[in-house]
């Protein structure tokens, strides 16, 4: 069933990313998950129709954004676990850390000035700042244009 | 969605691109989101909140109106 191979591929999708700090495209998801290609391409289509995945675009081998984890470098790196990982905006970079379930050190910057600000998550809680988060796109259009949310 | 140190530089970014400001966000409430939305991302059961979910969660943590309500038409000609 379509569904049975969609969480069999997300699945190896995201331990392989939280395994390993990288995002792999569809070949690795195969070999790890014991699927052809071809199924695991079409499983990302239909993750990405359900708003689970963001392919690369021109490239539907390759996951941009398997959220909280983005597929290449950003603006929001999270280091936990000894590894750094790439988060997509700010709250998918605590986001990183919830999936996780591991401490965190998030060195973000404002998004005005670009002074470093850094974030952390210790023992489950994040540590406090009077920072804020600027929510720029209302909820009803955050999926309009997802890369740039 | 982005980081400021306050709501000083909040509204200089929202100036120098003459866009308004939108509500803010705590990091405690940005955090109660991540769990929500996150925690269970690497098990089985993991699945994305639905619309009516996702009203739900933000009224709990104090975001309410239609800038969080997935469902909401108000916004098309934002």
């Amino acid at each position: 069933m379509a569904d049975d191979l969609d969480i069999k591929v997300k699945l190896t999708l995201y331990r392989t990313i939280a395994e390993t700090a990288r995002v792999p495209g569809s070949a690795e998801v195969a070999d790890a998950a014991g699927l052809p290609e071809s199924a695991v391409r079409a499983a990302f289509v239909r993750l990405h129709a359900r708003r689970l995945l963001v392919p690369e675009p021109g490239d539907p081998t390759r996951i941009r954004m398997a959220p909280p984890f983005s597929g290449i470098p950003t603006p929001f790196p999270v280091e936990a676990r000894g590894l750094r990982y790439y988060a997509n905006c700010v709250w998918d970079a605590y986001g990183i850390p919830a999936a996780l379930g591991a401490d965190a050190v998030i060195p973000a910057s404002d998004g005005f000035t670009g002074e470093p600000l850094t974030l952390q998550v210790r023992d489950g809680r994040p540590v406090p700042h009077p920072y804020v988060a600027h929510f720029a796109v209302p909820a009803a259009r955050w999926w309009e244009n997802i890369l740039f949310t | 969605m982005l980081l400021f140190r306050s709501e000083e530089t909040v509204d200089r970014w929202c100036g120098e691109r003459r866009i308004p400001r939108r509500p803010l966000v705590t990091l405690e409430q940005l955090w109660q989101l991540a769990v929500v939305w996150y925690a269970s991302r690497l098990t089985l059961e993991s699945r994305r909140p639905a619309p009516d979910e996702m009203v739900e969660v933000f009224a709990g943590i104090g975001l309410t109106g239609p800038f969080w309500d997935p469902t909401s038409d108000e916004w098309n000609e934002c």
